[in-house]
């Protein structure tokens, strides 16, 4: 084959991909990059998300950093994020490596996990609500109002989104750790290596992708959370359980700034950028594949 | 059917391409349908079924009206969004004149200066309610409803405890001491269905404490919310909660709904309750043969909580705005319907008797109201629709700004995260910004005439 057919065959290829590519790039700029584009222009104005906004410059970043609602609800989502990198990972782990030891009643099991994740939010804290009821429900059997106690609220609301969560982190490790290689645990057991040993020394390596990507997306979804907050507790007792999410709602359709609450938008995109960033380049150091 | 795969890649395209076109060809369309546009929503399929018929298939024209119920909470957000987009309702509705303030910044709201000459709705409408319509001298909507704080209790309850209805502070307050000490719930409260409740309880504590000539005057920016006299109030009020009468304690007000203090009421477990009038209709299934006890309720106006504070104050607000789409076209059938909406006491009467709406704020006479009517509705109507001394609800008269901030943060008050002083430094701070900007809502002096 010619070189001038072959450049002329990869050319069509080419074509042909962005062909296939096109409706999506459309469509995600116009519900994405748009979108995106938009709430950094409207960060750099006063508009209230009605009518005409005027360019303030940087002045929405500035509020935002002697902001004190802004800073707590910031420390809120490091402390949830904090949480959700160490009690659903590891419960998903230990729950996964466990359901690889046994075999009878394993679906059973994945299903009883799994159940939690796919029911509605809203449903999950609804119930959640009753039961956590100084009226109704186990606060009223321990004498502990949670969820209007302003030091136990936050706690209350991540526990309730864990037990929801958790069981998806199992599916999900236990996917990869049926592709670990079982003379890898035939070797570590002639070695000596009890249960624990085995998880720690041939588990835990072997999915290090699927366990790296889940903490990723894990900072990405913490800094996104905004349901259970606000059918639990709606930011309160007092602001104790506010998160970014739930500031720059109130403040986009409470206190109609949308310019401001476009500011909190960004900064928690940036957030997100800067994790994604420090994530990719780690791998790339590292040399790891997902 | 074979086909090339050009014209597949062309065909797909298409087919990718077609829904944003259709989604594009809507966009910026106004809803210039048949009829007059209304989205409205209603607390019950009652007062749902009650509007279709007696105010919707009743009115008789010019044009007919085309109702679409809203969900309550997502309403205001739906209008919203419309409205940013040049289309929505031809008659709007919202929450209140914050809101009108900033629908009338962004040019979505037709004037009414006009149609309230033509309709000579100076003359049925409460005087103090045109004044707050007003946003910067240009009227653009008319109150749909109004209301006002009361006391609510259980006759019964008082009785058996030997406590007269109160009418003072100190009287409150020693109700409050009284039913603390005997485990009951003092005030019947809480936040956890509507946190945004606790600025009822910081309006009473404004008019009440502070008073409304204060409350007036920093209105008109002549007086800073960080007055001694606002300071007071605000720490008298956060003093009541955290001795546990609010809800029984600061934990429990957070996660107290509106039913269990209902219920509280009715089995005699809480002395009083301190709510907006809209809470007589609520109230109902919780007492009597519907709830399966014989209790009973009543109501009373709020008191001064110190000496100084005029004995009777109303606090008045209003629930619900009408405006006309700046987007319609056909705001002439639209401002008749309107008027058709507010102009009758009879009909405004008939809706609060029948499925217990809030009556728009014109002068209402035992005679408004049909044979049959509860004698404590009545009463409240007739007394409200003869104020001589009002006070002024939060949501109403203050800018949407301050308003969140001023509700958001008194929460932090009575759990010791924030002091009264700094609580209303910052809210000073954030109305002096709003007064700058003109979104205000034009405030009538105490004894309601617009000034």
């Amino acid at each position: 084959m010619s070189s001038g057919v072959a450049s002329r065959l990869g050319r069509r290829r080419a074509l042909v991909g962005w062909a296939f590519m096109a409706p999506l790039v459309a469509v995600n700029a116009l519900v994405v990059l748009g979108p995106s584009l938009a709430a950094v222009y409207f960060s750099l104005t006063d508009w209230s998300g009605l009518g005409a906004a005027h360019w303030v410059g940087l002045r929405n970043y500035r509020e935002l950093a002697g902001d004190p609602d802004f800073g707590a609800a910031l420390w809120h989502n490091i402390l949830w994020t904090a949480f959700f990198l160490v009690v659903p990972m590891a419960m998903g782990l230990f729950g996964a490596f466990a359901l690889t030891r046994i075999r009878r009643g394993r679906l059973l099991l994945r299903v009883v996990y799994f159940v939690p994740y796919i029911v509605a939010s809203v449903v999950t804290s609804a119930i959640w609500k009753n039961l956590l009821s100084p009226q109704l429900g186990i606060g009223k059997v321990l004498h502990v109002n949670v969820l209007g106690n302003i030091h136990l609220a936050l706690p209350a609301v991540e526990i309730v989104n864990n037990w929801a969560w958790w069981g998806f982190l199992v599916v999900v490790f236990l996917a990869a750790m049926r592709d670990v290689n079982p003379h890898l645990y035939e070797a570590a057991a002639l070695d000596g290596a009890g249960t624990f040993g085995q998880f720690w020394h041939v588990t835990l390596p072997s999915i290090r992708p699927t366990f790296l990507f889940l903490g990723l997306m894990t900072i990405i979804w913490s800094f996104l959370s905004f349901d259970y907050v606000y059918v639990l507790t709606q930011g309160g007792p007092a602001g104790s359980t506010d998160l970014l999410s739930t500031l720059l709602y109130r403040d986009a359709f409470g206190e109609l700034r949308a310019g401001y609450a476009s500011a909190i938008g960004v900064v928690m995109a940036l957030i997100s950028a800067v994790v994604v960033i420090g994530y990719l380049a780690v791998r790339k150091r590292k040399d790891w594949t997902v | 059917m074979t086909m090339s795969r050009r014209k597949f890649l062309a065909l797909s395209a298409a087919a990718a391409a077609l829904p944003g076109v259709a989604g594009l060809a809507g966009c910026g369309a106004p809803d210039h349908s048949a009829g007059i546009g209304y989205w409205s929503a209603f607390a019950s399929q009652q007062q749902r079924d009650y509007f279709q018929r007696a105010r919707v298939d009743a009115f008789p024209g010019p044009g007919r009206v085309e109702l679409t119920v809203k969900p309550t909470a997502s309403i205001d957000q739906l209008t919203q969004t419309a409205l940013a987009a040049g289309t929505g309702p031809d008659l709007v509705q919202t929450d209140g004149p914050a809101q009108v303030a900033a629908y009338q910044a962004a040019g979505y709201l037709h004037s009414l200066e006009d149609y309230a000459h033509t309709y000579q709705w100076d003359r049925v409408l409460a005087p103090w309610a045109l004044a707050a319509s007003r946003i910067n001298g240009q009227l653009v909507s008319l109150p749909a409803d109004y209301e006002t704080m009361i006391l609510l209790y259980n006759p019964a309850t008082l009785h058996e405890h030997g406590w007269p209805v109160p009418r003072d502070g100190a009287t409150f307050e020693a109700i409050c001491t009284e039913a603390k000490a005997r485990g009951m719930l003092p005030v019947a409260a809480g936040n956890a269905d509507w946190r945004a409740a606790s600025e009822w309880w910081v309006t009473m504590a404004l008019n009440h404490h502070a008073g409304p000539e204060a409350v007036y005057q920093a209105l008109r920016g002549r007086l800073p919310w960080t007055d001694p006299v606002f300071v007071d109030a605000i720490s008298t009020l956060s003093g009541y909660y955290q001795a546990g009468w609010w809800g029984g304690s600061v934990e429990d007000y957070f996660t107290n709904s509106f039913p269990q203090m209902y219920t509280a009421l009715a089995a005699g477990d809480a002395a009083v309750m301190i709510t907006g009038s809209w809470a007589s209709t609520e109230i109902e299934p919780y007492f009597g043969e519907a709830a399966g006890n014989t209790a009973t309720w009543d109501w009373a106006p709020l008191f001064p909580l110190r000496a100084g504070v005029p004995d009777l104050v109303w606090d008045l607000g209003i629930g619900r705005t009408l405006s006309i789409n700046a987007h319609t076209d056909k705001p002439d059938e639209t401002a008749a319907y309107l008027n058709f909406l507010e102009s009758d006491p009879r009909r405004q009467a008939e809706g609060v008797a029948e499925v217990g709406m809030q009556p728009a704020p014109l002068e209402l006479t035992a005679a408004d109201f049909p044979p049959g009517t509860g004698d404590r509705q009545v009463r409240l109507y007739t007394e409200l629709s003869n104020a001589a001394t009002i006070g002024y609800t939060t949501w109403t008269f203050f800018p949407q700004q301050t308003d969140t901030e001023l509700s958001t943060n008194f929460d932090k008050v009575f759990t010791g995260l924030l002091s009264p002083a700094d609580y209303l430094a910052g809210l000073d701070a954030t109305f002096r910004e709003e007064l700058r900007r003109g979104a205000v809502p034009t405030a009538p002096a105490p004894n309601g005439i617009a000034s």
